[in-house]
């Protein structure tokens, strides 16, 4: 049995994806060529933006196609670095960000920019606080998600853009894990920039684009081609746009699986608080995703876990410091205040549109024995150690 | 391969090593549901080993461990063990050195990691058995115990590293290469196509680099403290200064070579000093004796104090008869005949013909 409960890792493959891609490997030509080679695959590129900006709520030329999260994430940050600077040298940032946003600000400290990190609270909110009084108009750019990979914490990026008008700051939205697990209209939250990657929404790796708002300053990272209006050089990924238009008409129907994804989701919960003692919900009194799930196991290794769970087929993942080399427990989880310890105790489980029911039910079994086991070989080991 | 046909689940601990690769592939051959683990022990990404030049445990070596384990289809995984490694090996290592003393780094990552950490892992995992690529053999008893027997190959026997393990658990241990001489374990990685066949025998310390073990302890510990251990060398047993010295740590008995002196007599550590840093110099016949103290002695079996037992006192000491004797602190060893430089911070280990008996920790 192989169940994947990892969505906010990446997400596999939509079944339509998988349909068009021999027909979508026929668009082989180069989008900047004349000729009907090009046109072809340029009519993709056209296709793909004009859906996108319907259903997210901008114009499709505030769409520019790059290689996912990361890259937008740090182009837009920065383009404003080199725009504004010898205006404006203060950031704003939230603690929980994904590594390349934090990791782009910690950049630009080493060059001399002003960044100050905003703090969450335990229960994963904002401090809107901190936000209010480091805020001035010195401060070029926010930067706040507009839903975190680990709990799903949705944070109020209608505010951030409130408070933002009042000193002139851009704002910008990493809404990586937003894209088809909730609705929200680009326009009418009025951030600047918003950055996306195809494979969390059931289309393929080293795709992805960038919402830049008519007007906002920006700069590609890559110098030397004209494509995407001279704002992203390099031959275009066309086969990997080609999976995203697959996608695209899907976002009409975010509203409608969200809410299937979150009775897959609270059902989990639910039971999972029945089934198996002390375990911890993390932040479930805050707005979250309607996909993801994160927890704390009292007295059970996450890497275990995660382990035991992989043996018997199930893919989840864990903040706990573990085999992806990382030598300490989730940053995020820490900034909310947990202890090392208890993030070693943690997993998320995040859902998907193909999951179901009955791998709910059979994951809650399958993750009480193993909770049941670790727990009870714990035990052993600390009475044989007062023996 | 289904549950039904197989031999039992083996957790086996893959170093990225050819042995550890071969024991991996004939476990999967053998019919056992195999694991592979490594562990990640310290952060490499200040060493200098060269690409291919491998140590135990570089990063690269958890690369060649992923590939022998994607080669053979079994899930891989890397365990975090740099904080534990820290705290029970590298740690301690420099302590010793600091304190006049050569320490078996490799024991201590046995006693702590593998055969504890992993061990954990092993039952967490619902694991039959714990492998590792050690040249190293089990021999099950009647009453459901078991010993360790030195390897097949005498040249890379390592049993000498084990004598600190819990005796219960070596029932659930394998050690599939252990009846095997090293060109074999080679022809097996061959013919399993695996990466690393060909590599490098693993020789030094797996968390120095090429510097050398002075250097590394240099670079882990502050000048302040590493002044602190500054000396003269003296002649033994007349005490005469011959010079000064940059740091005990520098310094191991029965040295030979890098002592510093601008003449041509062959002289030899005798003896360290870490209560005033002196670094004792003499000839070579002063090296031998024939008594030692143990500490921490750990027994895997029965041992009559009768008995002469065959000792190591050194990794590649071939081992020399001894006898045991209890002491209010610890044992006395008496060997028959006079050892070269016995050093404190290695071990004795004993062995009744192949079978090892256990051994402790030799005391300055």
């Amino acid at each position: 049995m192989r169940v994947y409960l990892d969505h906010n890792a990446t997400t596999p493959l939509h079944d339509k994806v998988r349909e068009a891609a021999a027909q979508n490997l026929n668009f082989w030509g180069n989008p900047s060529s004349i000729h009907w080679a090009g046109r072809e695959s340029k009519n993709i590129l056209r296709e793909t933006r004009a859906c996108l900006a319907l259903q997210l709520g901008c114009q499709p030329l505030e769409i520019i196609f790059n290689s996912g999260g990361s890259e937008g994430n740090n182009t837009v940050i920065k383009s404003v670095w080199t725009k504004l600077s010898s205006l404006r040298n203060h950031f704003l940032c939230s603690q929980v960000e994904h590594p390349s946003v934090i990791k782009t600000y910690e950049y630009l400290q080493s060059l001399g920019a002003k960044v100050d990190f905003i703090p969450v609270s335990r229960a994963g909110l904002l401090d809107l606080d901190f936000v209010k009084a480091r805020m001035t108009e010195k401060t070029a750019l926010i930067s706040v998600m507009m839903a975190n990979n680990e709990t799903g914490h949705i944070f109020p990026i209608q505010e951030i853009v409130r408070l933002a008008k009042i000193t002139g700051t851009l704002v910008h939205t990493d809404a990586v894990q937003a894209l088809g697990k909730m609705p929200f209209h680009l326009h009418e939250l009025s951030v600047n920039y918003a950055t996306f990657s195809a494979h969390k929404f059931y289309a393929l790796k080293g795709t992805g684009f960038t919402f830049v708002k008519r007007g906002s300053v920006y700069e590609s990272l890559i110098h030397g081609g004209a494509q995407e209006r001279q704002r992203r050089g390099g031959t275009e990924n066309v086969f990997g746009i080609s999976a995203l238009g697959v996608m695209a008409p899907f976002l009409k129907d975010v509203s409608a699986k969200s809410l299937q994804v979150r009775k897959l989701r609270d059902s989990f919960e639910k039971k999972l608080l029945e089934t198996i003692p002390k375990v911890q919900l993390l932040g479930t009194e805050t707005d979250r995703l309607s996909n993801t799930s994160s927890f704390l196991v009292d007295d059970a290794d996450g890497e275990t876990m995660l382990m035991s769970l992989d043996l018997k087929g199930f893919a989840v993942s864990t903040g706990a410091a573990c085999s992806s080399g990382n030598p300490e427990p989730s940053p995020v989880l820490l900034a909310m205040g947990l202890t090392r310890i208890q993030a070693q105790t943690s997993l998320r489980v995040s859902f998907g549109w193909e999951n179901t029911m009955a791998e709910v039910d059979a994951f809650v079994a399958v993750l009480d024995s193993v909770v049941q086991r670790l727990r009870g070989l714990r035990e052993q080991r600390l009475v044989g150690a007062h023996v | 391969m289904s549950e039904a046909m197989s031999k039992g689940r083996v957790l086996v601990a893959m170093s990225g090593g050819v042995d550890s690769s071969a024991a991996a592939a004939l476990l999967v051959e053998q019919g056992y549901e195999v694991i592979g683990a490594t562990m990640q022990v310290w952060d490499y990404s200040e060493c200098d080993i060269q690409e291919g030049a491998g140590t135990c445990c570089s990063s690269i070596d958890v690369d060649d461990a992923r590939s022998v384990a994607d080669r053979l289809n079994i899930p891989f995984y890397v365990l975090n063990c740099e904080a534990k490694f820290k705290a029970s090996v590298i740690d301690p290592f420099i302590a010793a050195y600091l304190n006049a003393q050569t320490p078996l780094p490799c024991v201590n990552c046995n006693t702590y990691l593998k055969f504890d950490h992993l061990i954990q892992k092993m039952e967490e995992l619902e694991c039959d058995f714990l492998a590792t690529g050690h040249y190293a053999q089990i021999l099950h008893h009647q009453d459901g115990t078991a010993s360790i027997l030195t390897s097949e190959d005498d040249w890379k026997d390592q049993t000498y590293f084990l004598f600190t393990i819990d005796p219960k658990i070596i029932p659930k241990l394998l050690f599939p290469v252990g009846h095997l001489k090293k060109p074999e374990v080679r022809q097996i990685a061959e013919k399993f196509g695996l990466t690393n066949a060909r590599k490098k025998d693993s020789t030094g310390i797996c968390f120095v680099g090429n510097l050398g073990y002075s250097a590394f302890i240099e670079s882990q510990v502050s000048p302040e403290v590493l002044k602190s251990k500054k000396g003269l060398l003296k002649r033994f047993p007349s005490g005469e200064v011959m010079g000064e010295h940059q740091g005990i740590h520098m310094f191991t008995y029965g040295q030979g070579r890098g002592l510093g002196l601008t003449f041509h007599e062959k002289l030899f550590v005798m003896k360290i000093d870490p209560t005033d840093n002196t670094v004792w110099l003499g000839d070579e016949k002063y090296l031998y004796h024939t008594e030692l103290e143990l500490k921490d002695a750990h027994w895997l079996r029965t041992i009559d104090p009768e008995q002469i037992y065959n000792v190591k006192i050194r990794y590649q000491h071939k081992g020399a008869p001894a006898q045991l004797e209890k002491t209010p602190s610890g044992f006395k060893l008496k060997f028959l005949e006079p050892q070269r430089a016995i050093t404190p911070g290695q071990a004795a280990v004993f062995y009744k013909d192949k079978e090892l008996m256990g051994g402790g920790w030799i005391t300055p």
